[in-house]
């Protein structure tokens, strides 16, 4: 679903490259967790799958779609296949909670009678179907957070890309945001989920891409927030010395991670 | 979901894009109203012009067909020398027609134009005024070449063009015009500096919704849309108010004062709801165009 083939990106002052020629395959329907310390490239790594930037060097390929090839023209394509969610939830202060979400499906000119049947669904899925009439300020980070994945799911995109979602939110809303995110990635998306809250990887045990300077260091299956073995690839080596995996424990189903709420479709 | 990559460049359903720009319009209120009032003014100029090349056409359209170039000839002409002249006059393309006439025809015509004058009739005999040939041209307003083309042949002795008699009311007129425009220019030139600032101080406030519509996969032209058409509605106003303002000098100037107060014949409706359709239709497309100039600068999608 994602490619990355040893891509870099040279901002025109940056003193260093914000990324080094990572190499990555993100897979139909997986979860990935995108770690690393603030400015080791990870919204860069975002901005580069939306085609917010394009890469000085190598190639990202999203949903087939070569992007930074493909003309401007069909960049809104590449955008429909590919939901957004941010740590600062972007939600419009003057809309209602399902005009918020609507408005995604209208803007992309979507039907009606789509629009009427899908964004109640969408706030059922998060938990909001009650509060479709409410306005974003009556309504907790944690709740304005789930409206912002009703919005970016409600398209049913095939990845989704999440920079930091529970960067505002205390630890507890943290935990029902990620099982959130857990009940898209099973309804099928791909999800890519940049974060710096450790507890949430360690318990999810997903697959996790870290970055450090631009460059990747790691890549483990079902990996911890932290190196599950420290120290075992030097912070210099070259991403290809890096794929030594822990043996991770067995994964246990997370109680928060398959709520009973909505369908998992 | 294969469906909606399928998809591309579709545009919003004219609900929700109408919901877009009442709000967009609502927010910027004095901002859309003060480019209603300059391109009401611009418009209002344009259509003045309009109205006065209308004006123009209208005492051509009558006058023209009795608009004459005589040629004068000398007393010593040879009949030779006259048909050799003739010949040449239905040759030239510019020369719709020739008609000659007698010394007899001419002094006819003297006596009837000034039957209520006996005193210039009085010292004036059938030899005293030239024969002349009397020539309608295809185009009345380009005269002079002709009158220059046939000044000085053997056996004229002058050439006199009539229409030169109107040429201070046509200088009058086409001063108007020109005068008109220059100020719909100018206005114009004002109207797009608001314009401008308006498609800035909008997009500014509709920062949040561009930057989602820009995730969510929105188009372009989707994204352009609500402010393309509210500039287009600030033209499509000022145009219905300038049209407006023509309807109403054509009812209380036009028909109501000057009718009174010239012989000529004055525009009628046709060039009204000409002039107030162009003057519309220029509001509406100069609007958006400006519009998509302003998007250019101010709005990267």
């Amino acid at each position: 679903m994602i490619v990355l083939n040893s891509v870099s990106k040279r901002y025109p002052n940056g003193a260093r490259p914000a990324l080094s020629n990572v190499t990555a395959t993100v897979g139909a329907g997986e979860f990935v967790f995108l770690v690393g310390p603030s400015g080791s490239g990870k919204s860069t790594l975002l901005r580069l799958l939306l085609r917010e930037e394009r890469p000085s060097g190598g190639r990202v390929v999203v949903a087939g779609l070569d992007v930074a090839r493909i003309p401007d023209r069909r960049v809104p394509r590449l955008r429909r296949a590919v939901g957004c969610v941010f740590q600062d939830f972007r939600l419009l202060p003057n809309r209602t909670v399902a005009a918020n979400v609507a408005f995604a499906l209208d803007v992309v000119g979507r039907p009606r009678h789509v629009v009427r049947s899908v964004v109640p669904e969408a706030l059922n899925l998060v938990g909001l179907g009650d509060r479709a009439a409410s306005y974003p300020d009556e309504l907790s980070g944690g709740e304005q957070q789930r409206v912002a994945i009703a919005r970016a799911f409600v398209g049913r995109p095939r990845v989704l890309l999440a920079d930091e979602p529970t960067g505002n939110l205390d630890p507890a809303t943290s935990l029902e945001i990620m099982g959130l995110l857990d009940t898209v990635h099973r309804a099928g998306t791909t999800v890519v989920m940049a974060t710096h809250n450790a507890a949430l990887v360690d318990a999810m045990r997903h697959r996790v891409l870290e970055l450090r300077e631009g460059i990747l260091v790691r890549d483990e299956p079902e990996g911890r927030y932290d190196q599950t073995q420290p120290q075992l690839v030097p912070l210099t080596a070259p991403p290809s010395a890096v794929p030594v995996q822990a043996t991770p424990p067995a994964r246990e189903r997370s109680p928060w991670a398959a709520p009973s709420r909505g369908p998992a479709a | 979901m294969g469906g909606a990559l399928a998809r591309t460049g579709r545009l919003m359903r004219p609900g929700p894009l109408a919901s877009l720009l009442w709000t967009g319009l609502r927010r910027n209120l004095a901002m859309t109203a003060a480019v209603i009032v300059t391109v009401t003014l611009s418009l209002a100029m344009l259509g003045a012009g309009l109205l006065l090349r209308a004006q123009v056409h209208t005492i051509d359209q009558y006058l023209l067909g009795q608009l004459e170039v005589v040629v004068d000839l000398t007393d010593d002409i040879t009949p030779a020398q006259r048909s050799a002249l003739e010949d040449e006059m239905r040759r030239d393309p510019a020369v719709v027609s020739v008609r000659y006439e007698s010394k007899q025809h001419v002094f006819d015509r003297f006596r009837h134009d000034f039957r209520g004058s006996p005193d210039v009739l009085a010292g004036v005999g059938p030899d005293d005024l030239p024969a002349a040939l009397r020539l309608t041209l295809a185009d009345p307003r380009q005269s002079r070449d002709v009158v220059v083309g046939y000044t000085g042949l053997d056996g004229v002795e002058a050439v006199r063009d009539q229409r030169a008699l109107l040429d201070p009311l046509y200088r009058f007129l086409d001063a108007f015009t020109i005068g008109a425009f220059t100020l719909a220019a100018v206005q114009a030139l004002a109207s797009f500096a608001l314009i401008y600032t308006m498609i800035r101080i909008s997009a500014h406030g509709r920062r949040r919704e561009t930057a989602i519509m820009k995730l969510v996969g929105a188009s372009n032209g989707t994204i352009r849309a609500p402010f393309m058409l509210e500039s287009a509605v600030a033209g499509l106003v000022g145009g219905l108010l300038a049209g407006g303002a023509l309807v109403a000098a054509k009812v209380f100037l036009v028909d109501g004062e000057f009718s009174r107060q010239t012989a000529f014949p004055l525009f009628g409706w046709p060039a009204v709801w000409q002039s107030a359709a162009a003057v519309v239709a220029a509001g509406v497309l100069a609007a958006a165009a400006m519009a998509s100039i302003a998007l250019r600068r101010h709005l990267r999608v």
